[in-house]
């Protein structure tokens, strides 16, 4: 009984002077509301680091704000779980400032696509004439040499049909293929 | 006649499942309906401790299962009261022993004699909870108003909500210091409701007599002086589909309310 009492008052006076300050079953709630989202959501963290990253490069085109202080969270608003995205915005570019920039970004677009096409062509030329110079070599080679087993010049290469990067470099993804990749980036 | 089949769930252990399963079964027999429980725990078998009827258990559910007795067989009668009994779960093997098939297959057997059927579920969401909830169409989720306790609650109620034939879960929240939610130092019953936005079916305040009633066998809703009874006692009947208002916790541990039943008490002896 006497405890009761006690503890009571101890609890009164430890609630006043308190209030300013978040009790700990605000924490608890906050806390449980943030775990059940990513719960319930299967949202992993890499994908929501990704999501980070690119609504970063998205909105960095419109506004100059603190990139290391973006946060990106999951939250509850009544029965409905919302996406909730703070940032410090530095300010926000004008327009002309936006054009110059798209513009800039688009120059550079069509002449890192344009260099790509000429180092392209340039590579199939050299390809065709180093295959006819090869295909001529290996005739020759061969009818020195009959007697004696054929030996493939690369034997652990695969040869893309395309190009003679692959066959040169140690890197089995050709070369001409990553080309077009950036290519097909661009245009997208 | 075809009884309910409720199972009662946590996710969490500890939590008071079994208490709750036990006094939930009792109140809802001391109401006047046919009631079975069934400990689906097995290898950690505890109903029977609760109900005080470790001593009378022959066949288990695996023997059920297995045909080595008859269904009506492996049921204990209660000391107390003859409307309750209980289908013990066995203590010498896993989980595996008992299929979800064969659970379904035994709680609608036992519908047609029995108003309620219990389930009392183990802890986790392994093949022990699948079972537990194979044959069931409505829940009760108990859970405390701590965080792990709460976030297990919202696994089980995910669980529980992707399962067809679930009609209905309710939550019962266990363990409740209303001291602790007056300091703001425990999550109040509106913050765990809002936070699992789930139907309550009751609030059961920490009680020592609980203890002491385990500790007898006899469940605590016997004591109808005791307030965790009272409040299970309320859970019965809500879950008969009468109407009862949640009992005001903070009033009826106030110093104010204590010192008045102490007085009577007192008064009471003296006469």
């Amino acid at each position: 009984m006497k405890d009761n009492i006690f503890a009571e008052l101890y609890n009164k006076i430890l609630g006043f002077f308190r209030q300013t300050e978040e009790t700990s079953k605000d924490v608890a709630c906050n806390r449980l509301r943030v775990v059940l989202m990513q719960d319930r959501t299967n949202l992993t963290p890499q994908l929501l680091e990704k999501m980070r990253s690119e609504l970063v490069e998205l909105l960095s085109k419109y506004l100059e704000m603190d990139k290391d202080a973006l946060e990106l969270n999951l939250d509850q608003e009544g029965e409905q779980m919302a996406l909730m995205l703070s940032i410090p915005v530095i300010r926000a570019k004008d327009e002309a400032e936006i054009a110059a920039e798209e513009e800039a970004e688009e120059s550079k677009e069509s002449k890192e696509s344009e260099e790509a096409e000429e180092t392209e062509q340039d590579k199939e030329n050299e390809t065709l004439d180093v295959q006819d110079t090869e295909s001529e070599n290996n005739e020759t080679t061969e009818n020195e040499t009959k007697t004696t087993d054929k030996q493939p010049k690369f034997p652990n290469k695969e040869i893309c049909g395309d190009c003679r990067e692959c066959e040169l470099s140690d890197d089995i993804e050709c070369e001409k293929k990553k080309l077009k990749d950036t290519k097909q980036k661009t245009e997208i | 006649m075809s009884g309910r089949v409720i199972v009662i769930t946590s996710g969490k252990g500890g939590v008071g499942k079994t208490t709750a399963s036990a006094n939930i079964g009792t109140a809802l027999a001391k109401a006047g309906n046919k009631v079975v429980l069934i400990d689906t725990d097995l290898g950690l078998r505890n109903l029977d401790l609760l109900l005080g009827l470790e001593n009378r258990i022959v066949y288990t559910i695996v023997d059920v299962v297995e045909e080595r007795c008859k269904l009506k067989q492996a049921l204990v009668k209660d000391k107390k009261n003859p409307n309750l009994c209980l289908l013990a779960a066995a203590q010498t093997r896993d989980k595996s022993a008992v299929t979800e098939e064969q659970l379904k297959d035994i709680c609608e057997k036992l519908q047609k004699d029995y108003d309620f059927i219990l389930v009392d579920c183990p802890a986790g969401i392994e093949q022990g909870f699948q079972n537990a909830i194979a044959g069931a169409t409505e829940a009760i989720v108990v859970t405390t108003p701590e965080m792990s306790a709460v976030r297990d609650a919202d696994r089980i109620i995910g669980l529980l909500e992707a399962k067809e034939e679930m009609e209905s879960y309710r939550l019962l929240l266990n363990r409740v210091r209303p001291n602790l939610i007056k300091s703001k130092d425990m999550m109040s019953v509106e913050d765990v409701v809002e936070i699992l936005s789930a139907d309550l079916i009751g609030i059961i305040p920490e009680d020592t007599g609980i203890i002491t009633s385990t500790n007898k066998g006899e469940p605590i809703v016997n004591d109808e002086k005791s307030l965790a009874g009272r409040a299970y006692m309320n859970v019965a009947r809500r879950i008969m589909g009468e109407e009862v208002d949640f009992m005001n916790l903070e009033e009826e541990t106030s110093v104010v309310a204590k010192m008045k039943k102490f007085f009577k008490g007192l008064m009471g002896k003296e006469k």
